[in-house]
Order: C-alpha cells, then sequence, then structure tokens
C-alpha cells in the first residue's frame, strides 16, 4: 500500500498540487512566455495569460481528482463559455466588442488549454508525456523561429520541458502505484521507458514540417546533383551552366554571365526570376516594355571568340552598384550616368520596382537602359515567400527606345506607328561624324580572319556603306526576317541550333554556321551575328544581356514577369544626340510558341515611411517590446539627413515586424550593439510631426514622438567571420539563413542523450558520492552512520534485498553467513549508537573499519567485480533505493 | 522528539550517563538470561516465545497464548513459577518458588471459583473469606474462552486492577501477580469469544505453534530427562529479582525517534481502511513498556527498532479488529515493516 494511501483524498489532492500542478504551472509559463516574444498576436499580457492556464489546469485536476464526470464537465464549460461570448457580445460599443471578444478568445483557449492538461495529468497515466511532448514541441518551434540558433540557445528552451518530462517520468510512479517491487512494475516501467523514446521520436515528425522548405532544398539539390553526375557520365557535357544559357548559378543564386560564348546548345528554365513594375507607357496609355539590362558586353576578343566586359570604355554608363548592401531606404545615385548616356534629345526618367525572387543573385542591379538611382525597399510580408528583396531604380532612357522591333511588329498597328515614329526619328541621324572618334572607334572594332572577312561581305551586300545608321540596322533585320520563295522564313530559332555540327568548334564558326549554313539559332547567335554586322557597317554596337520584357497580362498595366527563360541577349545601337538603343534582332520561334505563364498576383507596394532610422541598438525589454536606439542618419519622410549629433530615442515595436536578412525572425532576435533599420510608415491613427522646411533636422527630431512606433526593424546581417578550413561547422555557419531541421534535431538527440548518460551513470556517481562522504567524515558516529548508508546502498545494489527483515535481522541471518562481513557486529553498534543516545564507546571506530575493509573484497568475491560494475547501470533498482528513502523522510 | 522535549535536558544526560554505566542492571539483565535459559531446558525451541513471556512478566502485563492443547503451555507457566524463589515470609512451598495456581476453565464455571468467598466459621461465629485460586503469584487460566463472560470479566478485572473485589471487602493481589492465560482457537465449538475490551488486558497474545522437525526429534529423543529435569526446576531468580527488574524496565531508554515511529505505527492501524477498530492509546503505551522489558531481556538498556519489529505482532494485533482474514494476516506486520524501514533509513540524530 502506498504512504499516500494513509492520507485523506484532500491531503492527497494537496501533495499532487505541490508535485505536479506546482511544476506543471512552471513549465506552462515558461513556455508561453517564449510564444509571447515570438507571436506578436499573443502580445496582451502575460500573467494573465499564465493564471488563465493555471486556473484552468488547477480546476481541472481538482475537480477530476474528486472523480467529476468529463462529459458533464466538458458540457458545462461549454455552456459558461457560450454564455460568456453572449454576455460580451452586449457589451456596449462596437470597437470594444470586438478586443473584448478577441481577449476573451485568448484566454478562453487558454483556459481550455490548461483544463486539458489537467484532465491528462489527473485521469491518464500517461497523459503528462503529451504535455512533455506539446511542450518540447513548442520550444522547438519557437526556438526555430530564431535566427542565430546554438546548442545553448536549444539547450535553454528545451531544458525545462525535458526536465519536466524526467520529473515526472519518475515521479508518476510514485503517485500511480504502490511501493512494493513487482514484476508488473518493472514491465510498466519498460514500457515507460518505451513512449518515452518513442515519443522523443515522434516529436521530431511532428516538427519536421516546420523545416520542411529546407529539407526540400537539400532534396532538389541533391537530385540536381545527381542529373548532372548522371549528364556528365553519358554525354560528357552539360551541369549547371549548360542548363541555362546565359546564366549560371551563384552560391547564392542564378545570374547572368559576365561573359558570354555562343554555345551549341541552350535549354531554359521556367523559374521566376523577379517581376518587375515600370512607369513607362505610350501615350495612349498602353505600357511600354523595356528590356531589363543586366550587363553591356562591349569587348569581343577574338583569342577566346568571347564577349566580355569592360569597364575601361570610353563613356561607361553601367551603374556598377550591389543593391544588397544599400541601408533600406536610402538612395544611392550617380548623376555622371546622364552625361555618360551620351545622348539629351527625348530623354526622359523611367522609374521601375524590382523584386527579385529568392532564386534570383541578390547582388544584381537590373533595371531598364541607363539605371542611375537605385533604393532598396521592402517586401510585403504576404509576398515574403515569393520574393527575397526589392529595390526601385530610376532609369535615364530616351523615348524612343521600347522592346518592339522584330517581336509584335505586325500584331498592332498602334505598335506599328510607334515604331514608325521612331524610325522617323531616328533617320535624322546621317553619320558619326560629331561623335568622340575614341568612343566611335571602340565600338566598330572589328576582328580580323577569313570567317569575320565574310561576315563584313554579307554585310556590305545588304546595304551600302553610305546609308544612315537606320537603314543600316534595317537591313540587317530584314535580312533575318527573308523569306524563301514558298513564304517560308529561311532563318529559324532553335534552342538547339549545334546539334548538327561538332559542339567544339570554334564559335565564329558556329556564327558562320549560322549566317550561312544552318540559318538556325537563338538570341545569342543573332545577336552576336547582328553585332559582327553593324559593326562591319561602322554602326557603333554593343552586346547587351538581361531579360527580354514581353508584356503579357491586361490586367496589372506595366508590371512584367521574368522567368529564367527571358534571360536575354541583344544589341544596343548608338545614334548620336539619342543615345543607345535596343535593337533586338533574334526572330519570333515559329515552330514553337510555348504558352506564356500566367503572371502572378503583383506584390502590394510597401506603405510610405515617413521616416527611417538607421540606428545602433542600446538596450533591449523583451517583456514589453521596447528598445533605446541611437541613430545619426534618417530618412525624414523622403529627406536623407544626417544629424550633427547622434540621438538616443526609445522606441516602442509592440506591433513592429522584426526581420533579419529579410525574413521574420524575433523581437528577441534584437540584441544590444546590432544594426538596425527602424521604418515608421505614415498611418492616418499616428500624429506625425510635419515636415518644416528651413527648421534644422535635429529641432525637427526633438519634436518626434516619444516612443517612436516602429513598424518594422530591419536587423543588418553580422559580418559573418570567414573561417579558413571550410569544415562542415565553419560552411553551415556562413550560409545559415535560420537553423535547419538537422541542426535541431542533432541539438535536441545531443541533449536527451547527455540527459540520458548522466541518468545512466548516476547510480555509479552516488555510490562514489557514499563513499566520499564516508572518506570525509569527521567523527566516529557519523562515519558510522555515513558507513552504514553507503553499506546498504551497496548491499542493495548487489542484489541483497531485506525483504521486509529488519537490518540488523538481515545482517545476521543472511549477510554475515554468506559473504562473512561482521555486518551484525557493525549494526549492533550502530543501534547502540544510534537509539542509546549515542555515546561513541571504545572499540567502535574498529568496527567501523573492519567493515569498511571487508565489504567491498567480500562483495567483489561473491560477485566478480565486473558483474558488481554492471549491476550499477541498473537504474530501476537505484531507483528503489532512493525512492523508499525518500518516501521515508517526507 | 516531541514526547521527550518537555523534559529537562540536564536530567536526560544524568540519565543517559547512569545508563551507559549501570552495571548493577545489566547485572540484573543476566539474570533474566538465566531464567529464561532455566526455562528452555525444559520447554525446547521455544526462545523467542519464553522471550515473550518473561517480558510480559518483566512489564508487569499478562500474556495470552492461543494454541492448541499439549503445545507446552501449562509445564510454561509451571516452570516459570518454579524458577523464582518464594518471596520473604512465604510459606515454603512443596515443589519450590513462587506460588502457582492453575484454573481450567468450564462453561459452568462462577466467578467464586476464582475468587473465593465467604464461609461461615462456625469457631468464629463469623463468616471468614476464603480465598480463591486468584491469590497467587503465577496463574495459569486454562482454556479462557470456555468459560462464560462473567467469569472472564471477573479474571480480567483482577488483571487490570491487581485487586480482588467481594462484598464490601477489597483484596489486594501480590505486586507479582502474573497471569498466562490460554485460550482454543477461536473456531472450536463451545467457546466464547473474548471481546476486544477485554482482550486489550492482555499486553501480549502470542501463539507457541508446534516446534520444528530437529527439536520435536530432540524432545522425543530426551522426554525422560526432560521429565526429570521438570522436578529439578533451579530457583535463578529471587522474587525480589522480579519486583525490581519490573522497576528497572521502566527506565529503559527509548529514543525520540523510536516514540515518534511508534506513534506513526498506532495511529497508522487507526487509518487504514483495512483495519477497522486501530490501536488505542493504552494499547500504544502497553507497547512502549514491552518495549522496554524486552530490550532488557535482550541485554539492552536501550530500544531498537528491531525490538519494533518484534514485538509489533504479539503487542498489537490483538487489539486490532481487521475486516477480513487476509488483512488480519497482512496488514500489521506491512504496517510494522514499513516503520521499521523508515527508521532503518534514518541516519544517527544530530540532536542529543
Amino acid at each position: 500500500m502506498s504512504d499516500l494511501t494513509n492520507y485523506s483524498r484532500a491531503q492527497q489532492l494537496l501533495v499532487r498540487w505541490l508535485l505536479v500542478i506546482v511544476p506543471t504551472i512552471g513549465v506552462g509559463a515558461f513556455a508561453l512566455k517564449q510564444v509571447n516574444f515570438s507571436y506578436t498576436a499573443l502580445h496582451t499580457g502575460i500573467s494573465l495569460q499564465v493564471v488563465c492556464f493555471s486556473l484552468g489546469l488547477a480546476i481541472a485536476y481538482s475537480l477530476y481528482f474528486f472523480r467529476a464526470r468529463v462529459l458533464v464537465s466538458l458540457a458545462l464549460l461549454g455552456v459558461v463559455y457560450w454564455v460568456a461570448q453572449r454576455v460580451i457580445v452586449k457589451l456596449p460599443g462596437e470597437f470594444d466588442v470586438f478586443y473584448a471578444t478577441a481577449r476573451f478568445e485568448l484566454y478562453a483557449t487558454l483556459f481550455l488549454i490548461g483544463w486539458f492538461f489537467g484532465l491528462l495529468l489527473a485521469r491518464v497515466t500517461w497523459g503528462y508525456i503529451l504535455l512533455f511532448a506539446v511542450l518540447v514541441a513548442v520550444s522547438l518551434v519557437v526556438a526555430s523561429n530564431t535566427i542565430d540558433v546554438s546548442l545553448p540557445y536549444v539547450l535553454v528552451h528545451v531544458a525545462p520541458a525535458v526536465v519536466y518530462g524526467v520529473y515526472m517520468f519518475f515521479l508518476s510512479p510514485v503517485l500511480a502505484t504502490e511501493g512494493v517491487f513487482t514484476w508488473k512494475r518493472v514491465s510498466r516501467l519498460a514500457v515507460r521507458t518505451g513512449l518515452f523514446v518513442g515519443l522523443v521520436v515522434l516529436m521530431f515528425f511532428v516538427v519536421e514540417p516546420f523545416f520542411r522548405g529546407d529539407l526540400k532544398a537539400v532534396e532538389k539539390e541533391l537530385v540536381a546533383r545527381g542529373a548532372k553526375e548522371k549528364d556528365e557520365k553519358g554525354q560528357g557535357s552539360g551541369g549547371y551552366d549548360d542548363r541555362y544559357g546565359l546564366m549560371e548559378k551563384k552560391d547564392d543564386g542564378f545570374r547572368l554571365k559576365d561573359t558570354m560564348r555562343v554555345n551549341s546548345r541552350m535549354s531554359q528554365s521556367d523559374q521566376l526570376m523577379f517581376c518587375a513594375k515600370v512607369n513607362n507607357f505610350f501615350p495612349d496609355g498602353s505600357p511600354a516594355p523595356l528590356y531589363f539590362v543586366y550587363h553591356h558586353l562591349t569587348r569581343y576578343d577574338p583569342q577566346t571568340e568571347s564577349f566580355t566586359r569592360d569597364v575601361n570604355v570610353p563613356s561607361w554608363d553601367e551603374f556598377d552598384v550591389d543593391p544588397a548592401t544599400i541601408p533600406l531606404y536610402q538612395v544611392r545615385s550617380d548623376s555622371s550616368i546622364f552625361r555618360k548616356a551620351m545622348g539629351n534629345r527625348l530623354r526622359k526618367n523611367v522609374t521601375s520596382e524590382i523584386y527579385l525572387s529568392s532564386n534570383t543573385w541578390k547582388h544584381a542591379l537590373l533595371g531598364p537602359a541607363s539605371v542611375y538611382s537605385v533604393q532598396p525597399i521592402p517586401v510585403e510580408k504576404d509576398f515574403q515567400k515569393t520574393f527575397y528583396s526589392a529595390y526601385k531604380v530610376k532609369s535615364y532612357t530616351s523615348e524612343l527606345n521600347n522592346a518592339y522591333f522584330v517581336y509584335n511588329i505586325s500584331a498592332n498597328p498602334a505598335l506599328e506607328a510607334v515604331q514608325e515614329q521612331r524610325h522617323e526619328e531616328l533617320a535624322t541621324v546621317r553619320d558619326y561624324q560629331a561623335v568622340d572618334p575614341a568612343f566611335f572607334d571602340y565600338y566598330v572594332n572589328y576582328p580580323e580572319g577569313r570567317i569575320y572577312d565574310s561576315i563584313a561581305q554579307l554585310a556590305r551586300s545588304l546595304v551600302p556603306l553610305s546609308a544612315t545608321p537606320l537603314e543600316k540596322v534595317l537591313a540587317v533585320r530584314d535580312h533575318f526576317l527573308k523569306r524563301n520563295a514558298s513564304g517560308k522564313r529561311i532563318f529559324r530559332y532553335t534552342l538547339k541550333p549545334g546539334s548538327a555540327g561538332d559542339p567544339n568548334i570554334p564559335s565564329s564558326q558556329m556564327l558562320y554556321n549560322f549566317l550561312f549554313k544552318t540559318k538556325a539559332g537563338y538570341c545569342t547567335y543573332y545577336a552576336g551575328a547582328s553585332l559582327f554586322m553593324l559593326r562591319a557597317l561602322g554602326v557603333p554596337t554593343r552586346f547587351t544581356t538581361g531579360f527580354a520584357t514581353v508584356d503579357r497580362s491586361d490586367k496589372n498595366k506595366g508590371w512584367y514577369w521574368f522567368y529564367a527563360s527571358q534571360a536575354h541577349a541583344w544589341t544596343q545601337v548608338y545614334f548620336p544626340g539619342y543615345g543607345w538603343m535596343d535593337f533586338d534582332m533574334t526572330i519570333g520561334n515559329e515552330d514553337q510558341q510555348s504558352a506564356p505563364k500566367p503572371d502572378g498576383t503583383p506584390p502590394l507596394p510597401p506603405p510610405d515611411p515617413w521616416l527611417v532610422l538607421n540606428a545602433r541598438v542600446e538596450t533591449t525589454q523583451p517583456a514589453t517590446r521596447q528598445l533605446e536606439a541611437t541613430f545619426q542618419r534618417l530618412i525624414f519622410y523622403t529627406d536623407d539627413h544626417t544629424l550633427t549629433q547622434p540621438m538616443t530615442r526609445a522606441i516602442d515595436a509592440s506591433l513592429c515586424r522584426v526581420l533579419y536578412d529579410k525574413k521574420d525572425t524575433t523581437f528577441t532576435a534584437i540584441q544590444p550593439g546590432d544594426s538596425i533599420i527602424i521604418v515608421s510608415y505614415k498611418d492616418e491613427a499616428k500624429k506625425l510631426p510635419p515636415r518644416m522646411r528651413g527648421v534644422p533636422i535635429e529641432e525637427q527630431v526633438r519634436r518626434f514622438p516619444s516612443p517612436i512606433l516602429a513598424d518594422e526593424i530591419h536587423i543588418k546581417p553580422k559580418p559573418q567571420p570567414q573561417k579558413e578550413d571550410n569544415n562542415g561547422r565553419g560552411l553551415v555557419r556562413h550560409e545559415k539563413k535560420g537553423p535547419t531541421w538537422k541542426e535541431i534535431a542533432w541539438v535536441a538527440a545531443v541533449s536527451i542523450g547527455s540527459l540520458l548518460t548522466v541518468l545512466i551513470f548516476l547510480p555509479l556517481l552516488f555510490l562514489l558520492w557514499g563513499l566520499l562522504r564516508v572518506a570525509l567524515a569527521r567523527d566516529v558516529a557519523s562515519r558510522a552512520d555515513r558507513v552504514y548508508q553507503s553499506t546498504w546502498y551497496r548491499l542493495h545494489m548487489a542484489g541483497f534485498e531485506r525483504h521486509g527483515q529488519t537490518p540488523l535481522q538481515y545482517a545476521e541471518r543472511e549477510i554475515d553467513p554468506r559473504l562473512a562481513t561482521g555486518l551484525a557486529d557493525f549494526m549492533r553498534m550502530y543501534l547502540r549508537l544510534k537509539y542509546a543516545g549515542g555515546s561513541v564507546r571504545e572499540g567502535d571506530d574498529r568496527v567501523v573499519q573492519a567493515l569498511q575493509k571487508t565489504l567491498g573484497n567480500a562483495l567483489h568475491r561473491h560477485h566478480g567485480f565486473f558483474n558488481i560494475l554492471i549491476r550499477y547501470f541498473n537504474l530501476p533498482r537505484a531507483w528503489r533505493f532512493v525512492q523508499t528513502k525518500s518516501r521515508s523522510e517526507e | 522528539m516531541a514526547v521527550c522535549a518537555n523534559e529537562k535536558p540536564q536530567r536526560r544526560v544524568n540519565q543517559r550517563n547512569q545508563r551507559t554505566s549501570n552495571n548493577y542492571l545489566m547485572s540484573h539483565a543476566a539474570k533474566l538470561n538465566q531464567l529464561t535459559q532455566n526455562i528452555e531446558r525444559i520447554i525446547r525451541g521455544k526462545t523467542q516465545e519464553v522471550k515473550y513471556v518473561i517480558t510480559a512478566l518483566i512489564a508487569r502485563g499478562h500474556i495470552l497464548i492461543e494454541d492448541n492443547p499439549g503445545a507446552g503451555k501449562t509445564v510454561l507457566a509451571k516452570t516459570l513459577a518454579q524458577s523464582i524463589s518464594e518471596a520473604p515470609g512465604e510459606p515454603h512451598l512443596p515443589h519450590g518458588g513462587v506460588t502457582f495456581k492453575r484454573i481450567q476453565f468450564t462453561p459452568d464455571l462462577l466467578p467464586m471459583d476464582l475468587i473465593g468467598s465467604y464461609i461461615f466459621d462456625e469457631a468464629k461465629k463469623d463468616f471468614v473469606f476464603k480465598k480463591g485460586p486468584l491469590f497467587t503469584h503465577v496463574l495459569l487460566a486454562d482454556e479462557i474462552n470456555r468459560a462464560s463472560p462473567k467469569v472472564q470479566s471477573a479474571l480480567l478485572e483482577c488483571m487490570a486492577e491487581n485487586q480482588i473485589s467481594s462484598g464490601d471487602t477489597t483484596f489486594e493481589l501480590d505486586k507479582f501477580f502474573f497471569t498466562i492465560a490460554t485460550q482454543n482457537p477461536i473456531e472450536m465449538e463451545g467457546t466464547y469469544p473474548l471481546p476486544a475490551a477485554q482482550l486489550d488486558r492482555f499486553y501480549m497474545k502470542i501463539s507457541f505453534g508446534y516446534v520444528s522437525e530437529e527439536v520435536e526429534v530432540d524432545i522425543y529423543t530426551h522426554y525422560l530427562e526432560i521429565g526429570k529435569s521438570k522436578e529439578t526446576v533451579k530457583q535463578v531468580l529471587e522474587y525480589n529479582d522480579i519486583v525490581h527488574l519490573q522497576e528497572e524496565a521502566e527506565k529503559v531508554y527509548v529514543h525520540p525517534e523510536l516514540i515518534k515511529g511508534i506513534v506513526r505505527l498506532v495511529q497508522s492501524t487507526r487509518n487504514h481502511p483495512e483495519v477497522a477498530l486501530g490501536c488505542s492509546t493504552r494499547g500504544g503505551i502497553t507497547f512502549i513498556k514491552c518495549l522496554k522489558a524486552w530490550a532488557l531481556v535482550n541485554q539492552r538498556d536501550y530500544v531498537i527498532e528491531d525490538d519494533i519489529a518484534a514485538l509489533a505482532q504479539p503487542v498489537l494485533h490483538h487489539r486490532l479488529i481487521f475486516r477480513n482474514r487476509e488483512a488480519s494476516r497482512t496488514v500489521l506486520a506491512q504496517l510494522a515493516e514499513q516503520e521499521v524501514n523508515r527508521l532503518a533509513k534514518l541516519g544517527i540524530s544530530k540532536k542529543k
């Protein structure tokens, strides 16, 4: 019979309250606190939440402990809930009702969760295991929300739940069963251990969906790698570079190549690269798409037969900046682009918003024509899965420039009119007399060689050298659009132009083949061929890579979607006074018109900020979600200011989105010393300080509300220390954006494993502790006492159990006849010390020492050393010893 | 500690000093050992039971032996009486030792048969009280449950009060009045079971049981010698020794933790669901008295946890009423074991 049965039901409940409910409330509160830090929706006061949870738990536990009916009580609870809801709805004030209901739902849910746990604990023997699983799952999910996951971090988060689980694991037999040792209990313990382990495994399957994204990425990469290997084995060529033709895979996304060779084959992919809004329209309001320029490849290297980028060209009009390094909302611009664009007639500024998908190389600056200004902007939360980053660009372009040259030429009369108008305007350009000779020579530079000569010959046969530049361009275009006698086009578009020939022949040979033999190729062929032909005719031309803009949608005017298959190459031709003009000679693919992919929903533009602070965190208060930040640079409305002195202001981040490296994270990720960007949007509800002209910015900052209500906080990624040794861990740390499921599993496995290891060695440690205490005993009485304790522990672990006999009886009848250790003498002496009032007699010390000497040897003789040692790993046995001990000391 | 907390510490220290150096007391305890051995020469293989009987004697109590006939109860009682030399001033008895009387209880026995009665003395022309068999030192009340409750209660009153009332006169019994009652197992026919309140008067209730095979062989082999030694029982103790030992037993030291343990044990019998009637406070006091005497019988001047284990059954079992037979067999043993285990796990108390 358990000790507990000797007490009344109420006393038992009290004991259980202390042993079960209080620890459960403790871990529950801890978990709630964690969840509060991670999810803003819950943020309504943790103490009340804990109270609700505890109330539910305690009431349910007490009720069910006194054998309340489950169904009846749940029904009653439902009725109470319904009535309470009715009452709340009747409250005056529409606004209040909404908040009151939301709060009520939250607290009621917490109360119900507590209730459910109380029911589990009171009625289900294994209830605590489920509770444990839920707690660990919550901890893991919360931990996975944090950016900088580390072993101690996860340990700290998961430890309370694990400790609780282990605690309940060992407490529950005390509460549930009689103190007597039976086989039934051993089997129960085995079942419990099995369940425990099974749950740990199950838990990872439950948590796994949260990391499925990472898992898929790993899977995909593995598949791709496998495909590549297969490809290489099968054909001896191929791989990533060929799969994407114009693009190559960088460590964090796809990008266009810096150099371009004319390859024998090209395959394309339909991955979304980015989407963009271009504010460029024809006078009639229809959108005027512009090709998105990535790089200009100006120099042709006859040695390697490839087009390369050359920054040292005269009037280099590429804006060379990395948008990923610019702080949010800060504008970078280069006014020299206006001059370098080399044209000022019919010019205009075009603004575009570009949303890069996570597949795209985030350092790429893409934009129509000549970009001169970049401003990174945040991506709305709902679109964050699709788009990694976004920026606004301003470009300087000719009004005559547009994507229509070969494409759509006869499809739309309005477009034809636009073309006509453009050609009329450009026809006024006669020659390049006024152009800087260095500039001119560079762009008409033509390689020498038999093949190049024949290309030049072909070009000159199409149009006389004296013709205007536009006539030359149109002549080259017309050459590609020629039809044979049966009305069929001579030139074709194909992605595999080289399949007939040897793939290893030099690219100039391929261009020759393209122009004179196969007459089939893709954009690079057309662009390359037209570049040589136009340069041979004395027209400054350059090879441009980027993305072809296709206007597909009537729904969202000005929005364009760019897939990997739209990676493109074309020629830009220079017209003095007008600047560089896109002329895409690539003819359409008549054989196969793949249906364009339907466009997605364009991302919402982020609201306008009235204030952007470039700040450093001083202090944070996670409980109230407040922080103090020091800043010197700020954007107030649209103006970029730098303060003469850094200022520190309180920031209220209670309703704020926190992002790290463009990914949502929790407030706790903000650490003092971090560089952050604080954004506050214009909002009707906020009282915004007006912008005042002529007032120094410092004065205006002083009038800002305090605390400043932040809408978004972007934590700047810290520069990761590059490790020299690229072993697994260094690499993972470098590339990590969030914890992967593998890491979390590993961390959890290590923590649980180390806990189990400690548990396994606990009996042995207990023995050592006992022996150490004996060695440290000061007087005979306490030494006798400690020898007594450790002796019985050792005998217990060696398999000697008293089974109802008193220690003295047992020593006299069993131990001494079998082991001859003098335990009975010791016991008599010990009992005298214990019960006769404790005065030590002469010779007592010797009895103690005699036992100490003989016991170990006797046990080893009896069982063998290893046998004894192995017995110390019998955890349940050791537990029984401690259990009976603690029970007797209550 | 709760019990001893009221005592003055000074006195307790003195007590202890006295205890540890009390060779005088121990010499008497040695005499008890002689007594045990003396009886054991005749009652073979029953050391524990003999000790129980002596314990009850030293604790100034009485003992009830429940057993089948022929287990040696009478011989035990007789030998005990013969081992103690007579009180000073008493007539020398033919068999030696203190007075020993035996009453065979029958259904038609009357209280007068025990107590005695007034008889008209022709010579004195007056009623003279003729003392009954109760006026003795060692009384063997055989088959006590055969007599009517009236007789039973008469005997039990004497045992409790140590005096006899007849008419308007009250006769004091001797200080040394020790009853060994026997009863047949209650299942037997024609018995009047003793009520719980009366059973309570017996300090102990033991069961003799049959001896082991070896001992029985020994008895059968040597029955002649045993019979002879019955005739020549040595007197190892004096009447005064017994009285003195009874006084000394009161001084045996009981550790506060043990008292706490006894309290817990007694209380646990009251709260146990399988026990209808738990142990009374008087039962608890009796338990302590018996423990002290038992310690003395075992040559100790302090009580240890083993004593509780040994005495719980004989002292407490007959005071409890169990709900079923299974509980009667197991519950008390379990409770005692539990308590002894608790005590065994305790370290040496730092408070002295």
